[in-house]
């Protein structure tokens, strides 16, 4: 079935079925790589996305119900103000260790940033629950969003 | 000859294996003996075509882009960076300006010193590579100073380097590697080359930024999970729960029938699909 989406603004045409979830149409149809798989089953958060702005699981999202909404993924993020902010921070601190969970953690928390310019912790918590990582950089995360949360926006 | 073949010439696999289990900690890295022959290209694969390339781990082209190649696989411990302040460091290269490319497949060239094969593990990049690199970095800088005093006429003992420049200090005179290179790749690697004294080290011991982290904020940085050929498939496989279990039938007509499933292939232990993307296999997989 023909589908078009628009990802990272701009439109993208492919063949895929209706059910297959975005998180493969990106990887292996498009071969937009950024955009890890992880679990497979919306528990590890390394395949976020946003879809009008809104984190969510590519894994588990039929890429049949995305229909005219805004895809971004990691590869699109820094596009956006809040998401450069947020790669910026990621570096100055060296929040990556091994990196493969670090796309969807940044996914995560650009769309924590937009919604809620200055989190406090329990906003982070909670924006950042769904999203884990093996080396355990969870603390230099926290820090990385409100370091970027305190840069003027460019 | 490069540095690490020269290694191997010194170090056999049987005085490493010994070693490592005198020392009373080996990695289970045991290979049968005829593994070590695999990936063995004569040549390193990549591109050294028009650049300045004195051994296996350093290019350098006409613009002054030096490509450091890793031998080590970069898993989060930070050794594409370590590595590379390692090899600018002997190098005097400008650290800012350099790039990085993974190793192609080859023991013989890029084999961990301490394994004798192409392999990262038991935290001993660094143990391992250490001379070999400060080495690589010496001799890439001796040939470069070498191409320098050659056109200046003058002694290269006079002449110093600093942020990939190589400067006559009594004439003012100065030439970057990357107008260099083509001149140094006529040079030949000398013997026994000195290294640094460590307290003129400005790289080594100084916390830098990471190098592989720009890539790992943007997505580009490419996984294992991440590699892809030209009309590449995708498999998943379903093995027996049960310990030395066997396949007993398949039936995979349900299977066939999935869009994008390729191929189902029935092995002794395992059933695997193959399809043109994950879900499709995936989905082959689970037909009923």
């Amino acid at each position: 079935m023909a589908t078009t989406l628009t990802i990272n603004g701009e439109p993208k045409s492919f063949d895929a079925p209706a059910d297959m979830p975005l998180l493969w149409v990106l990887r292996d149809v498009l071969g937009m790589t950024g955009t890890k798989f992880g679990c497979g089953i919306a528990q590890c958060g390394a395949c976020t996305v946003h879809i009008d702005g809104k984190a969510v699981r590519s894994c588990m999202l039929p890429v049949g119900a995305v229909r005219d909404r805004a895809v971004t993924t990691i590869e699109g993020v820094g596009a956006s103000p809040v998401g450069a902010k947020v790669q910026k921070a990621w570096l100055e601190l060296e929040v990556v260790q091994c990196g493969y969970c670090q796309s969807g953690q940044i996914m995560a928390a650009a769309a924590l940033l937009a919604a809620t310019p200055h989190p406090d912790d329990s906003d982070i918590d909670a924006a950042m629950a769904g999203n884990i990582c093996r080396c355990g950089t969870y603390v230099r995360i926290r820090a990385a969003i409100k370091q970027a949360a305190s840069q003027r926006q460019s | 000859m490069t540095i690490a073949e020269r290694n191997f010439e010194t170090v056999s696999r049987r005085t490493l294996l010994a070693g490592g289990l005198a020392g009373g900690f080996l990695f289970a890295f045991h290979l049968p003996a005829r593994a070590l022959s695999v990936n063995e290209p004569v040549q390193p694969p990549d591109d050294t075509a028009g650049k300045f390339a004195p051994n296996a781990f350093i290019r350098i082209d006409r613009s002054g882009t030096t490509t450091l190649v890793m031998p080590q696989v970069e898993m989060g411990q930070g050794v594409y960076t370590s590595i590379s302040m390692i090899l600018a460091e002997e190098l005097d290269a400008d650290f800012s300006r350099v790039a990085l490319e993974h190793a192609p497949p080859s023991d013989k060239l890029y084999g961990n010193p301490l394994f004798g094969i192409q392999a990262t593990g038991n935290s001993n990049s660094i143990r391992a590579w250490w001379p070999h690199l400060r080495t690589a970095g010496a001799s890439a800088r001796a040939m470069l100073v070498q191409a320098a005093a050659q056109q200046w006429q003058v002694d290269p003992a006079s002449c110093t380097t600093a942020n990939s420049e190589v400067m006559h200090k009594d004439s003012g005179r100065k030439l970057s590697y990357g107008a260099l290179a083509l001149a140094a790749s006529s040079e030949v690697p000398p013997k026994d080359v000195p290294l640094k004294d460590p307290k003129d080290f400005v790289l080594v011991g100084k916390p830098l930024k990471r190098l592989d982290t720009p890539d790992k904020v943007n997505g580009k940085a490419v996984y294992g999970i991440d590699a892809t050929l030209l009309n590449m498939k995708f498999a998943t496989l379903k093995v027996c729960p049960v310990f030395g279990g066997k396949v007993a039938k398949v039936d995979d007509s349900a299977a066939k029938k999935i869009p994008g499933v390729q191929k189902i292939v029935v092995l002794d232990d395992f059933v695997a699909v193959v399809g043109d993307h994950m879900w499709a296999a995936k989905k082959g997989l689970d037909a009923r």
